[in-house]
């Protein structure tokens, strides 16, 4: 089976936000870069499915040249080979031009039979890039697939969250999955996987191999003016909160009498001092 | 491009319209339509449908666009992408506007790429620029930013907005009616639903309620989270979980708040037996008061609430319940 995981590169949740001397944008010195964690739910996936029933992973992404590290990651994890489509323009370009653009590289990939990516990137919250990419290739989707139950050739058969409930549908491949997490355990790269990785071969692309004609978008369409949307400012706003905490007399846990003072405080704080009762 | 504002009604699965589509309406009217110029219209796709188009009269709609289909009757995306995209193509509104929900993150990116449209999703507040361009505000980096967002000039605008963003005003019209008709044919539909299984709760919706009560891992049981619940009752609040506590089983998905699971913003958060990693955080950190019981003294969201008990919540939450009931009867 041939599998594709479209994968990103973003900064480290945990990473302290702060805006750069631009104003559109977020400051990245010293920022640590990861591949985009719901990719590493897509990667293993796609393992697992390679591990299942035999063929290839081939990991696409498309970012500056830092972006290698995320696929290597990958490659590290187990998958094949790689096709980094790199410009530093995709870091102002928008989700739409970012999947016509990889689907463009993936349809050039014989017999691509299921393709998975992250549910979100989470660095800019988006939740659109997978099922974009989907519809640029001409493929059924299934998003926020909380377990592949079967697969197999032809179809997948997938358990799906939803608002009240949860739902099993059945898709022919090829198609597109998009990963939440707790679908699967991302395996860690062993050292020596790691270092297998770096020999494994990644196709690099440039914007110059890009038939953008045949893509109806002009290449100004990777960067800021040239795409549909594009951020204008951004702002770290502090939130203050009153940080009124009730603990007991040992600077703990509230007990015995405590507990029935600390509920009638706390009580009387959101009535008279937050109003929301 | 016609100068039409479009506002998609979102539908429950009871076949009422979500609270979202009446904020969309009533803002979109408030502070776009005149600069626009066109008429302000509400778009009502799903089967058996048409006898909403009237309550979207009440918020404003002028022009109510009906796609009944039995093939949109079980939710299924593919059906609603195949309408909505032929409607955006044939008309080309300005600006479609939307409520944020699971299923229209599912649908709308992709009728986004199929159309040409800018998407931007997630509003917590929409604008438009000198010219008409629609402008959108919204979190990034697990919510710690806020990104200002334009769109360049082109094609329709696409917005998604939270709930519970904006407030709904009457404005009440008689709209006009536009059954349109789509072809949606079974080659349409390539996700075939095996099983579906559904429970509805009584308490209000997670992303549309004022008030929210959560728990996590701590609660260690499903049976534990009684607890939860019936300080969610007292206060007529939602019930949510941290993804910990739905992957322990204790909960199911859709109760998840947090980066994965629900993004709300409410008056009143209360978060119980939860540490507040960014994670959970960035889906509820704009709640307007946090509040938090846990056990640990040292637990990093201490720093991160407004009021905080430090006691064990199996102590703590049934005196809570009680004195609430009280502070509320009075």
């Amino acid at each position: 089976m041939k599998i594709v995981v479209f994968v990103s590169q973003t900064l480290d949740t945990e990473a302290r936000v702060a805006v750069s001397s631009s104003g559109d944008s977020v400051d990245t010195e010293d920022v640590k870069w990861i591949l985009n964690p719901y990719d590493e739910f897509a990667v293993e996936e796609a393992i697992q499915t390679k591990e299942k029933l035999g063929g290839e992973v081939i990991v696409v992404s498309a970012g500056p040249a830092r972006g290698i590290e995320a696929i290597r990651q990958a490659l590290a994890m187990g998958a094949d080979s790689g096709v980094h489509i790199k410009d530093d323009g995709f870091l102002e370009t928008d989700n739409y031009t970012i999947a016509k653009i990889a689907a463009s590289e993936i349809k050039k990939i014989d017999g691509v039979d299921f393709v998975l990516t992250g549910m979100k990137i989470i660095d800019d919250e988006s939740v659109q890039v997978g099922i974009q990419l989907a519809e640029e290739l001409g493929l059924p989707h299934v998003s926020l697939v909380s377990k592949v139950v079967e697969v197999d050739a032809n179809k997948i058969v997938c358990q799906k969250e939803i608002d009240g409930g949860s739902v099993v549908v059945e898709v022919q491949l090829p198609a597109l999955i998009t990963c939440p997490d707790a679908m699967n355990e991302p395996r860690y790269a062993s050292l020596p996987n790691i270092m297998k990785a770096k020999k494994k071969p990644v196709n690099e692309v440039t914007l110059d191999d890009i038939d953008f004609d045949s893509l109806g978008i002009s290449r100004d369409a990777v960067g800021k003016n040239g795409s549909k949307v594009k951020t204008v400012k951004i702002e770290v706003p502090v939130i203050d909160r009153k940080l009124k905490i009730i603990k007991g007399s040992d600077d703990t846990t509230v007990k015995g009498e405590e507990i029935a003072q600390s509920v009638q405080e706390l009580v009387q704080l959101l009535r008279d001092d937050a109003k929301v009762l | 491009m016609s100068n039409e504002i479009w506002v998609i009604a979102d539908m429950k699965m009871d076949g009422s319209i979500r609270k979202v589509t009446f904020e969309a309406l009533s803002e979109a009217k408030r502070s776009m339509q005149s600069k626009v110029g066109g008429p302000l219209c509400a778009v009502l796709m799903g089967s058996g449908v048409a006898g909403n188009a009237e309550s979207l009269g009440k918020y404003g709609a002028e022009k109510v666009y009906v796609v009944d289909n039995a093939h949109l009757k079980d939710f299924n995306p593919d059906g609603y992408v195949k309408a909505l995209s032929d409607l955006v193509s044939k008309h080309q509104p300005h600006i479609v506007l939307a409520g944020n929900t699971a299923f229209t993150e599912d649908y709308i990116p992709r009728v986004a790429a199929r159309t040409g449209s800018g998407l931007s999703m997630e509003a917590i507040d929409i604008g438009l620029t000198d010219d008409n361009r629609l402008t959108v505000r919204r979190y990034s980096h697990s919510s710690k930013a806020i990104s200002d967002i334009e769109f360049n000039a082109g094609n329709t605008m696409m917005a998604t907005i939270r709930p519970n963003t904006y407030k709904e005003e009457e404005s009440p019209v008689t709209p006009e009616i536009v059954n349109e008709q789509v072809d949606i044919s079974d080659v349409d539909i390539k996700v075939r639903v095996v099983n579906l299984e559904t429970k509805m709760s009584d308490r209000p919706e997670l992303t549309e309620a004022e008030r929210v009560v959560a728990g996590g891992r701590g609660l260690g049981s499903e049976e534990n989270f009684k607890y939860i619940y019936d300080l969610a009752d007292v206060l007529g609040a939602a019930a949510g979980a941290t993804r910990a506590a739905v992957d322990a089983g204790y909960c199911p998905y859709d109760m998840q708040v947090g980066q994965t699971g629900k993004a709300v913003s409410p008056t009143l958060y209360f978060a119980v037996a939860i540490s507040g990693a960014v994670q959970h955080f960035s889906g509820m950190g704009t709640s307007k008061v946090i509040v938090s019981i846990n056990k640990d003294p040292e637990t990093p969201i201490f720093a991160k609430s407004d009021y905080a008990i430090c006691g064990d919540l199996f102590e703590v939450l049934p005196v809570l319940s009680e004195e609430l009931k009280k502070a509320l009867a009075e």
